[in-house]
């Protein structure tokens, strides 16, 4: 009988947490799964999910004279298609050979070696993930304002936030057309300097140029649908493969510009009145305010709100107003739910029902024939000291009416960041 | 059948004085806090109303007007407002660049006129935490304007710190959910009993 091979003990721990990996990836607490897979829509498959969409109502309305008069002709509602297909995402992760001479004969440690790496590696795809949602639709994780040796300064929005260390990112140029090749990031300051330093600069990166992350590739690239693709006042380009410039207003999301200057109430009383114009008054208890922590410290500042000080300032989660209170911090009565992600210039007002995931393969390990762990080669072709395994999944982010949100842009961010 | 369309409360003057002393006057010598019901509370809004069939949700008609509306959108609860001063909202010049719409040809202020003598913008709602219905009392209203007006003493970089913290203990949070769910599909010692049992 054979030896025991630490892939098979690996692989045997990650076939007992498979059936708990969805539940890892679909906790309620990031923007990506606050957005649900949608239960009106079948499961697509590798073609594209369509979304019919009422562009232009129907009907003639007037007056007419009613002694012989001619009521004229009729017209019906228009209707068109938004049509979304999936991406592939996958996240990999690598145990090193060190895992089995550190944890022989104790399967103990060989299953916790697997599990840390399955929470971390999930924990690290869903990060992944909502970091894209944040981006136009391109991929694009932030544009370089200067380079020093090999670092960047990347401009804000987006700055630093959207790159973890270790991730594998391409240059690309301005116009999304060039690509000047890969690198990978070593360091990244989102807080305060905006900075991304990197391993190798890859030759002809010049500032303006455009960080995308791994896999893409071809001019033009396509990702993950995010907030700043959906909610867009562009008259160009295209939306769910329709044109823009032939639904011109009915695409556009309705947007407050709030000029580089600070978030006030009535910035954020346009844009809510906005909506409320748009789908009747009262119709905008479903939208919430999606916005940067350090928007969210702005609107504290107003010295409006309770502030977090406030609710950190009795026994844990347990204070007074969370007692008495939903404790809910809104926006002139709007929820708002923050996130280190998200554009720090800007805030946006989502209604989530309108808003939803089409997906082809739920998040899962990459399989082969029943593996899920599988040998590294080195470069001579003999074995590396290394086994890998994937999260992958195949889904697209789509939003049936980008007339129900609002946003503000261009907002300054509070002194100090 | 009588169906009542707009429910209005005045707000009782206990009330009304319990937030005066907690949370002081301002400079037109009126209360820095007030509380107001929510159909109580009207403001302006002004620009293009799509009115809509509230079976279907197809449009009906454009209107370009300026109402008087609801101003948040919980009708049918308490609300607590702090006052800010008009310097908050820019100058007039400022507040017409930004606030006016364009509509059918005509120029319609989206807030209504500047609010020269400062405006009272939301603090909190009144609700439970499934969002039932929650009394005005004196002493929930002291309490939120203390509580605003202590946080208000603190510097900024403490809130933004609270801030990021509070992140940060979301990403623990996290950390000890996913464990909890992986220690669940692999149990300690593989459910092996710790010790004999005879």
């Amino acid at each position: 009988m054979p030896a025991q091979a630490n892939a098979n003990v690996i692989a045997l721990q990650l076939e007992k947490v498979r059936d708990k990996v969805p539940l890892l990836y679909e906790r309620d607490d990031i923007l990506l799964t606050m957005i649900q897979q949608r239960g009106d829509v079948e499961k697509v498959s590798s073609r594209n999910m369509r979304l019919p969409l009422q562009v232009n109502p129907g009907g003639k309305a007037g007056s007419y004279n009613a002694d012989g008069g001619d009521l004229g002709r009729g017209s019906g509602t228009a209707y068109d298609v938004a049509q979304v297909s999936p991406i592939f995402f996958r996240f990999a992760i690598e145990i090193t050979k060190l895992v089995e001479y550190a944890t022989t004969g104790r399967e103990r440690a060989i299953e916790n070696a697997a599990k840390r790496e399955v929470a971390n590696g999930m924990k690290q795809f869903r990060s992944f993930l909502d970091k894209l949602m944040q981006t136009a639709g391109n991929g694009v994780l932030g544009t370089i304002n200067s380079i020093a040796s090999t670092t960047f300064t990347m401009a804000v929005p987006s700055g630093a936030a959207l790159v973890y260390v270790g991730q594998t990112v391409q240059v690309y140029d301005t116009t999304l057309t060039t690509n000047r090749g890969t690198c990978n990031v070593t360091a990244a300051d989102p807080i305060n300097a905006q900075t991304i330093t990197v391993d190798a600069v890859p030759g002809g990166t010049v500032a303006t140029d455009v960080l995308v992350h791994d896999g893409l590739s071809g001019a033009q690239p396509v990702s993950l649908f995010g907030i700043k693709y959906h909610q867009n006042t562009a008259t160009t380009g295209t939306w769910l493969n329709l044109n823009r410039a032939t639904y011109p207003v009915q695409l556009q999301t309705p947007r407050v510009n709030a000029g580089n200057a600070a978030l006030t109430p009535s910035n954020v009383r346009l844009a809510i009145n906005k909506v409320r114009k748009s789908l009747g008054i009262n119709h905008v208890s479903k939208l919430i305010a999606y916005m940067a922590v350090e928007q969210e410290h702005a609107w504290e500042n107003l010295g409006i709100t309770v502030s977090q000080i406030i609710k950190e300032g009795g026994s844990g989660d347990g204070n007074d107003l969370d007692l008495l209170f939903s404790g809910r911090k809104t926006m002139s009565g709007v929820p708002i739910k923050s996130s280190v992600n998200a554009d720090q210039t800007r805030v946006d007002f989502l209604d989530l029902s309108h808003w939803g995931r089409a997906v082809l393969k739920d998040v899962d390990f990459y399989e082969v024939n029943g593996n899920t762990v599988f040998p590294i080669y080195g470069a001579s072709g003999g074995l590396a000291a290394s086994y890998i395994f994937y999260f992958d999944t195949a889904f697209q982010v789509w939003d049936d009416s980008p007339r129900t949100g609002a946003f503000i842009d261009t907002l300054a961010r509070p002194t100090g960041y | 059948m009588i169906s009542v369309q707009r429910e209005t409360h005045d707000t009782p003057e206990t009330i009304a004085r319990s937030l005066q002393l907690a949370g002081g006057i301002n400079r037109f010598r009126e209360p820095n806090y007030r509380a107001v019901w929510g159909w109580n509370r009207l403001a302006w809004i002004g620009g293009k109303f799509q009115e809509r069939d509230p079976a279907t949700g197809s449009l009906l008609r454009e209107v370009v007007e300026l109402r008087q509306e609801p101003k948040y959108p919980a009708v049918n609860r308490w609300h607590i407002e702090k006052w800010l001063p008009p310097e908050t909202y820019g100058s007039p010049r400022a507040w017409w660049a930004q606030t006016t719409e364009a509509e059918g040809g005509r120029s319609i202020p989206a807030l209504g006129p500047y609010p020269a003598r400062g405006e009272y913008e939301l603090c909190f709602t009144l609700e439970g935490p499934r969002g039932e219905f929650v009394q005005l009392t004196p002493t929930v209203a002291e309490h939120i304007a203390r509580a605003i007006e202590w946080s208000r003493r603190h510097p900024r970089s403490a809130g933004k710190r609270a801030l990021y913290d509070r992140e940060q203990r979301q990403e623990r949070s996290y950390d000890a959910y996913a464990y909890d769910i992986l220690d669940d599909a692999v149990p300690a010692f593989h459910r092996q009993p710790f010790v004999a049992v005879a």
